[in-house]
């Protein structure tokens, strides 16, 4: 890598101060991303700001309907994590899913979530459970977060602090992984809430997105064989040497039947 | 030569690897592990570019970075030889090897074209991106099927490579007469080798114009005339040590680049220096060559053959004519009256590609053994059976009889334990939860060679031994075969005897490769054993009041750090006896194996295996398991169950990988692989692994190698992709001809 | 401690390298690996990526598996480092899952073999994969071109059983 200096804050606020302050510091959370990137030269930080040592950041908290998942939270955590798994199995298996043990050690969901890769997986679940996202600064519903490829409302020097998931009545997920990296192809989150059904799709398209015709398939009729039939276009959707727009639009289809029956 | 007579040995014998602890206990050290004192760096550029010339080279900001030592490029490149002949080596095929840094063209995207050394690794790393280089590129092919039309038969022949036999009978006449035809186009990704150690080289420069070098290959000897050739050195001012080799799988068996360019820095800066390549690296030097193949088989309606045409175009560079045996396969393995064989390449502004695991024979046989099982769907024969029917006992290509082939008992004990009797022929017949099934099967090929090897024994009188020889371990087991047989000679445990490997001092020996060295490197440790026994037993024999001084060398036996008459094990004399004896304190031979040429002119020599594949098929997302693999082998004597079974689970797993996941994909506009690294190169997972069963099949041979045996490196390989090919069409009723067999062909 | 050229000063850091308690001195973009490999002398853990695909370079950090190439050292302030070479018992007694490597044969050119130990050890600790489909999963971020996953996998599985006697 490459010359740039480290600071480890204790508190969301020093943080935020020493990302503020320079807007070619970046914050490091598990580093699973940012490595590779800094490696390649994609990212050329002045300093790094080690978001390790501020213990508010971490943890799982159930309060009332709603999970609340601190930034730091690594992937192993929301896996192993009691709650999650009794309010919300469906987060806990995705959590499952990601990448492998090595990576679920160190990554974050807060990391995860900042990066918004097209091919991760927890921004479905953010988008399909209708969460918000908190930041230091303010709350933000994942309708407004999402703004496609690698990019989120989060404003330079914000930082990203948990993420509140309402807990819904039922909700699954199905993804078809890349067999070498393990990145999503195509997924399905969906979600029953109070509030009404959600069908998120990531890895197929640029960003996270909803479904509205199984959304509506499902609001009438919650079982497999409603969305089974619904053909996802391939317009707009991504088509690299692991699949073509078509495949992943088949895709879609088949992870939100498997998603569906996953929910139970 | 007689065998040594030993009621327990340890040849035939599952043993432990000798290396084992090293190996698990991270104590094993490879070549960009070896230090020195004032150790340098080197990182190399690549060009961007796949053809063309470099018009500026700007590497001041680089020279300026902290730590930097100096930028090499062919600007400044220390003088080395004029002529590209200088830089063959000795496995390299006909044309004009690559030299790096040589001048201002470039011939391939990834080509090296700078070196930039510093006091550390992160120093040349950062200084690497500082240099600017401009390019005037020209126009640059690097899709096969755009040059398929000017495809032409190599004009000289790559050594040891057999190309195809002259035509036999009327193959297109007895086509289209064939009551029964099958035809089809086959294609093979291109594939990378991907060791997990990257390429590297540490120079340790030792004063004296001396370097002592440790570079990843499959062949010190070989790494040490090319530096040698090329830098006009001494071959005494060159040693080469490479104890361990972190798989090769063909990669190393020619000398890469960074071999170059370590042994150019440290000469000219006069100290040590380390030079290791990227895993995106590792994407810039040898390959498995992208290839496209014909089959037409004509049949009588039992399945009988008529008429074999297959033929291959594969991919070369500008350069260079790399050959491999392709399309041999068919006329070798199948009784055939009329068989028309063609192999031809193209020029692409790519690097040479070559030999990668079982070079060839996966490729020709998945084309040939698909080709069989769409004979037998269009015939009704059972697969097994129609390749029973069209057996041959001899090799018809060259019209010799085989030293041995024991493949009609893989096809019954591989069907046997694969259950394949309860097979229904009819594809999507079986199915399970979402998953189709389907069972398929195919046979395997490969030459069993033998090679001009040295090895020298040297026995102690504290009854310890050790057996050295040139020749590379890279995972093979050579280490611990080696150590077998030399504790088989003598009677000890395999701690007592100690092998040596993989240094330029030590005994001739080729590169490691073509499955050859068990039987080469074998047979050369047990001559230079024989040989120190006859020595041992004079001595022994001269003793005072000698035991044995009436019985003949044949009528004992060493065991235990003694020799003793067989029939009487009471009478006996100890190796420290007899050398004080003979008046030494050690006994040392050296000896030289050969193939017999007597042999080699009457007899083909082939490893044989029959394949049998379950596959299970998620239709809806076109995702194929291989959930079970029977692979029967006739390999010859098997000298250690436990890491011959591995060397052939290994190739099976490669297999896998070729059948469904391994792709190297060119950009052609760029003329650049785009997916160079682990990500987005499918390299099979333990996930992508399920049951796997190796049987040997016995198998008496006296004429492949003195010790009779055939060799394991590539066997394993060689059936799986047609088999996983001919399952997935049992599974799914789709005949894919286009590996890898990916989703999206699946689905198509 | 080799010099880095490229500037910045080091930042301490104490670490506990196989049971020894270190104390270092790093640039802030070391990564665990070179920390290891370069100036530590410990080769045994392996790069075999440098980019977190291959899990050549796994190490046990505060009981758990992570790829030392995705880990900057300093941010492993205070932390417990296990690496390969901190396996073995004393007096070089193999570690069960070293020993039953060997029995198995799980490796053959033994390059990406620290981290598949290194991984197997932490599979054991996690207590999650006990089937052999488990374990593949499970042993999925290391990678090895050899093909050694079924023996592998039975070097595990032995592991596994001797444990639950």
């Amino acid at each position: 890598m490459y010359d740039f200096d480290y600071h480890k804050p204790s508190s969301v606020a020093d943080a935020v101060k020493l990302l503020s302050a320079d807007p070619d510091a970046r914050a490091i959370s598990g580093g699973q991303t940012l490595l590779p990137a800094l490696k390649h030269r994609l990212n050329r930080p002045t300093y790094l700001v080690d978001l390790s040592g501020i213990a508010e950041l971490r943890g799982v908290k159930r309060e009332g309907d709603k999970i609340t998942v601190g930034a730091m939270t690594r992937h192993i955590e929301v896996q192993n994590s009691p709650e999650v798994k009794s309010a919300i199995p469906a987060l806990a298996y995705m959590a499952t899913v990601i990448g492998d043990i090595q990576v679920r050690n160190r990554g974050t969901m807060g990391g995860s979530v900042a990066n918004n890769d097209p091919a991760a997986d927890y921004p479905s679940a953010v988008l399909g459970l209708g969460a918000t996202v908190v930041t230091d600064k303010r709350r933000i519903a994942a309708d407004d977060y999402f703004q496609g490829m690698f990019t989120t409302a989060l404003e330079p020097g914000e930082l990203l602090v948990a993420i509140e998931f309402p807990i819904p009545e039922k909700a699954g997920y199905a993804k078809m992984r890349n067999p070498a990296s393990r990145y999503v192809m195509a997924g399905v989150f969906v979600a029953k809430t109070k509030d009404g059904v959600r069908v998120v799709v990531n890895g197929a398209g640029p960003g996270v997105f909803r479904q509205t015709d199984m959304e509506q398939a499902l609001s009438a009729n919650w079982s497999p064989d409603a969305v089974a039939g619904i053909k996802q276009a391939s317009e707009g959707l991504n088509s690299d040497i692991h699949g073509s727009a078509e495949y992943r639009a088949h895709l879609v289809s088949v992870m939100a039947k498997r998603a569906v029956t996953d929910a139970g | 030569m007689s065998p040594i007579p030993n009621a327990e040995t340890h040849v035939g014998s599952p043993r432990s690897r000798v290396d084992g602890r090293a190996k698990v206990t991270g104590a094993a050290r490879y070549s960009g592990e070896f230090t020195a004192p004032d150790l340098a760096h080197g990182y190399v550029v690549n060009s961007t570019v796949a053809k063309g010339r470099i018009t500026r080279l700007d590497t001041a900001a680089a020279l300026a970075a902290p730590g930097v030592l100096e930028v090499f490029t062919h600007e400044n490149r220390p003088r080395t030889a004029w002529f590209s002949y200088n830089y063959q080596d000795e496995v390299g095929p006909p044309g004009s090897p690559f030299r790096p840094l040589y001048d201002d063209k470039v011939v391939y995207s990834g080509q090296p074209i700078a070196l930039v050394v510093a006091e550390t690794f992160e120093a040349a790393r950062g200084a690497a991106s500082l240099v600017r280089v401009s390019y005037e590129a020209e126009a640059h092919e690097t899709d096969l099927k755009n040059r398929m039309d000017e495809a032409y038969e190599p004009p000289k022949k790559r050594t040891g490579i057999s190309p195809p036999p002259k035509p036999r009978g009327d193959a297109r006449g007895a086509y289209a007469d064939a009551p029964v035809k099958v035809s089809g186009d086959y294609w093979a990704a291109y594939e990378h080798h991907n060791p997990m150690e990257p390429h590297a080289t540490t120079v340790v420069w030792e004063g004296g114009g001396k370097l002592l070098v440790h570079d990843k290959n499959q062949g010190v000897l070989n790494a040490q005339s090319y530096i040698a050739s090329v830098f006009g050195l001494g071959k005494g001012d060159v040693r080469v040590v490479t104890p361990f080799v972190g798989g090769g799988f063909g990669s190393g068996l020619r000398p890469q680049y960074q071999l170059f360019l370590a042994v150019m820095a440290a000469l000219e800066l006069r100290r040590s220096v380390r030079v290791v390549l990227t895993r995106d690296q590792m994407f810039t030097h040898v390959y498995r060559p992208n290839t496209f193949q014909t089959v037409r088989l004509g049949a009588n309606p039992d399945g009988a053959l008529r008429s074999i045409q297959q033929h291959a175009i594969a991919g070369t560079s500008q350069f260079e004519d790399h050959q491999e045996v392709v399309v041999n396969w068919a006329g070798t393995l199948y009784h055939c009256d009329n068989v028309e064989l063609t192999y031809k390449l193209a020029k692409l502004d790519t690097y040479t590609p070559g030999d990668m695991r079982a070079p060839g024979a996966p490729l020709g046989l998945f084309a040939t053994e698909s080709a069989m099982d769409e004979l037998a769907c269009a015939t009704g024969v059972d697969p097994v059976e129609i390749r029973l029917r069209n057996y041959t006992e001899k090799d018809e290509n060259e019209n010799k009889n085989f030293t041995s082939k024991e493949l009609r008992a893989c096809y019954q004990v591989g069907a046997e334990r694969f259950g394949w009797s309860k097979r229904n022929p009819e594809p999507r017949s079986m199915r399970e939860g979402r998953e189709l099934i389907g069972w398929g099967m195919a046979s395997g090929a490969w030459e069993a060679q033998m090679m001009k090897t040295s090895a020298r024994a040297t026995l102690t009188a504290d009854g310890k031994l050790e057996v050295a020889c040139a020749t590379a371990d890279i995972g093979t087991g050579t280490y611990t075969i080696l150590t077998q047989i030399g504790a088989d000679a003598f009677g000890l445990r395999m701690e007592d005897v100690t092998t040596k490997l993989g240094d330029t001092t030590l005994p001739y020996s080729p590169v490691q490769g073509g499955s050859w060295t068990a039987a080469s490197a074998g047979t050369a440790v047990q001559l230079a054993c024989e040989a120190v026994r006859e020595k041992l037993f004079k001595h022994a024999r001269k003793a005072s009041g000698s035991p044995l001084a009436d019985v003949k060398l044949d009528a004992v036996s060493f065991a235990d750090g003694r020799i003793e008459v067989t029939a009487d094990p009471s009478r006996f004399v100890r190796i420290a006896d007899a050398m004080r004896a003979g008046g030494v304190d050690r006994l040392e031979a050296e000896e030289t194996a050969k193939p017999s040429m007597i042999d080699q002119l009457r007899y083909t020599g082939y490893t044989h295996s029959a394949i049998f594949v379950e596959v299970r098929v998620d239709e809806e997302l076109g995702a194929v398991r291989v959930t079970r693999v029977v692979d029967a082998v006739a390999a010859g004597k098997i000298l250690n169950p436990k890491t011959a079974r591995s060397q052939v689970v290994g190739g099976i797993v490669w297999g896998i990988g070729m059948a469904l996941e391994e792709e190297t994909m060119p950009d052609h506009n760029l003329g650049r692989f785009m997916n160079h690294n682990y990500a987005e190169y499918h390299v099979p997972v333990n996930a992508d692994v399920q049951g796997i069963e190796v049987v040997f099949v016995d198998e008496h041979d006296t004429k492949v190698s003195p010790i009779g045996v055939k060799g394991l490196g590539e066997i394993g390989i060689v059936g799986t992709a047609a088999a996983i090919a001919n399952a997935i069409h049992h599974a799914t009723g789709k005949r894919v001809r286009d590996m890898p067999i990916t989703i999206d062909k699946v689905l198509g | 401690m080799p010099d880095h050229p490229t500037g910045s000063d080091t930042l301490p850091l104490s670490l506990t390298v196989n049971g020894e308690a270190r104390q270092l001195r790093v640039a802030p973009w070391t990564t665990l690996l070179d920390l290891l490999r370069e100036d530590l002398g410990l080769i045994g853990t392996k790069k075999g990526c440098d980019h977190g695909q291959c899990g050549s370079c796994t190490v046990l950090l505060d009981g758990k598996r992570a790829n030392a190439c995705l880990v900057l050292a300093v941010v492993k302030e205070g932390s417990n480092v296990t690496t390969i070479e901190g396996l073995a018992g004393p007096g070089g007694a193999l570690h069960p899952m070293q020993a039953a490597f060997v029995e198995h044969d799980a490796f053959q050119c033994g390059y990406c073999t620290p981290g598949q130990i290194c991984s197997a050890v932490a599979l054991v600790e996690e207590g999650r994969a006990r089937t052999p489909d488990e374990i593949r999963e499970h042993m999925s971020g290391n990678i090895c071109r050899c093909g050694a996953y079924p023996n592998i996998v039975a070097a595990i599985e032995q592991v596994l059983a001797e444990n639950a006697r």
